[in-house]
């Protein structure tokens, strides 16, 4: 049984067209990559999964429930979420980063949320670093305190959206390092990426979405050495000279 | 009246009439309290309901807050001061003042400084990014948690400059109290050099009494500029 079904979605913004008719299947501890080319409609996807943004048609199953069905905030729990902007609360450490969450939603003590939330921002390399705030750190260590955040409320699946987009090159590499990790470890994970390396080795699944719709989906090998579409092999290639 | 001289012997009348400005400055500080205590409970949520709130009671909210700013102060003190019926409350017999005539005055000002106060807020909660509310939703919060967890304490922050403008110009105001009779600052000052012989001082007293104005409104200003950086998030907002 899929963790995640998505059938026959459809999405418009007025009369521009985001997402037609796409519809893929996710089982657990499954790797899926998402490329296609900018307003493809990939980041679109990825908020119809946990409702920041609303289908028009169609349905999305988190294991087998149809999620218009399951509280938006249980969903949201259930479904953690990773930032191309990191959207650290910028007013909180690190630390209180991932303990707000914690405390308000699952009803943890604020020993407990803090003992966890230093837990997983050891895991994701920060333990020293839980004292600080958003402005003080690099923007790879916001970002592995956003998915520390998101790890934090043990997520059945996590959305992550161009994760290192807005990170400067150098500073990659540490973020996509914990992306392996949690991937190694299991965690079901839905990426939007550019990073053609993490997508050749890391991913179970790749999608190449263009114009709202899905041209081909497959293994990423298949992808990469044996697109059946033109329009995958140039996309692929374009983004695998650049990286 | 000489009252372009200043005179030994005036400033040594006001001298010896120290303690009454000081019962004046006390009213003063205490009115400025009340009016920016009213302003901030009214004026807060003012400001949340114009960037959060929909229909009627939005609409409600900011037409009071357009009609509070643009009615004069003074017109607005004597409204609240001759159209409320505000009973009879007795005195304060050491401020020499009347309570109805307090609570009048505290009104007006409060209330016109909740409408600008719920400016300043108003645009502070706007100034704090949308994603701030996407984060905080996406590990399950709830819209009023992300809201009183995430977007309030950042946005407070962000409104101590402007709430330091509307202090110094509370403060500075309620010497408009003087037209109902209210015995603050400025009409002790007065009472003072309209005394028999007296007129002489008229400089003096409000030479005198604008300093006391300038050190009340310059130490209220550090003060907050002192609060603003312990609060202040560190390594400054995103």
């Amino acid at each position: 049984m899929s963790l995640l079904r998505v059938e026959n979605v459809d999405k418009s913004y007025g009369d521009e067209e985001v997402l037609h008719d796409v519809s893929f299947e996710m089982d657990r501890q499954d790797v899926e990559v998402i490329v296609g080319p900018s307003g493809s409609g990939k980041s679109t996807m990825l908020r119809c999964v946990n409702r920041l943004t609303e289908i028009d048609d169609g349905a999305i199953y988190l294991d087998d429930e149809e999620i218009h069905g399951i509280d938006e905030n249980d969903l949201r729990r259930r479904v953690g979420m990773v930032f191309q902007d990191f959207n650290l609360f910028a007013h909180r450490t690190a630390r209180g980063n991932v303990t707000l969450g914690l405390t308000e939603v699952l009803g943890l003590s604020k020993e407990e949320a803090q003992a966890k939330a230093d837990d997983y921002l050891g895991r994701v390399g920060l333990a020293e670093q839980a004292d600080s705030y958003p402005a003080e750190l690099s923007g790879g260590q916001k970002q592995r305190v956003g998915i520390a955040r998101a790890l934090a409320m043990d997520p059945e699946l996590i959305l992550f959206d161009e994760p290192t987009s807005a990170l400067d090159p150098e500073l990659i590499g540490e973020v996509l390092e914990v992306m392996r990790d949690l991937a190694e470890g299991g965690m079901t994970m839905l990426c939007v990426t550019h990073e053609m390396g993490f997508a050749r080795s890391a991913a179970s699944t790749l999608t190449f979405l263009d114009e709202g719709r899905i041209v081909e989906r497959g293994p990423p090998e298949q992808l990469f050495d044996t697109p059946e579409h033109d329009r995958t092999r140039q996309f692929l290639g374009e983004l695998t000279d650049l990286h | 009246m000489e009252s372009v001289f200043l005179q030994a012997g005036d400033w040594a009348f006001i001298a010896s009439n120290g303690s009454y400005l000081l019962v004046g400055t006390i009213v003063t500080v205490l009115l400025t309290v009340t009016s920016l205590g009213l302003g901030f409970l009214a004026g807060f949520p003012a400001g949340a309901i114009e960037v959060y709130g929909s229909g009627r009671l939005e609409d409600i909210v900011s037409t009071v807050g357009v009609v509070l700013r643009g009615t004069p102060i003074v017109v607005l003190i004597f409204l609240f001061h001759f159209g409320l019926p505000i009973p009879d409350l007795g005195d304060i017999q050491w401020l020499d003042i009347q309570l109805s005539t307090f609570v009048a005055a505290t009104l007006a000002l409060g209330l016109r400084s909740a409408a600008y106060q719920g400016q300043v807020f108003r645009g502070a909660i706007q100034s704090i990014d949308e994603g701030q509310m996407e984060a905080a939703r996406s590990v399950g919060m709830t819209r009023l948690q992300a809201i009183r967890r995430v977007v309030f304490p950042q946005a407070l922050r962000r409104s101590v400059p402007g709430f330091q403008n509307e202090f110094t110009i509370v403060l500075k105001d309620t010497s408009v109290a003087f037209a109902i009779g209210l015995a603050e600052l400025l009409t002790r000052a007065e009472n003072l050099y309209l005394q028999p012989g007296r007129g002489t001082a008229a400089m003096e007293v409000i030479i005198t009494i604008s300093a006391i104005y300038f050190v009340l409104t310059f130490t209220t200003n550090r003060s907050l500029d002192r609060l603003e950086d312990v609060y202040a998030t560190p390594g400054g907002n995103e």
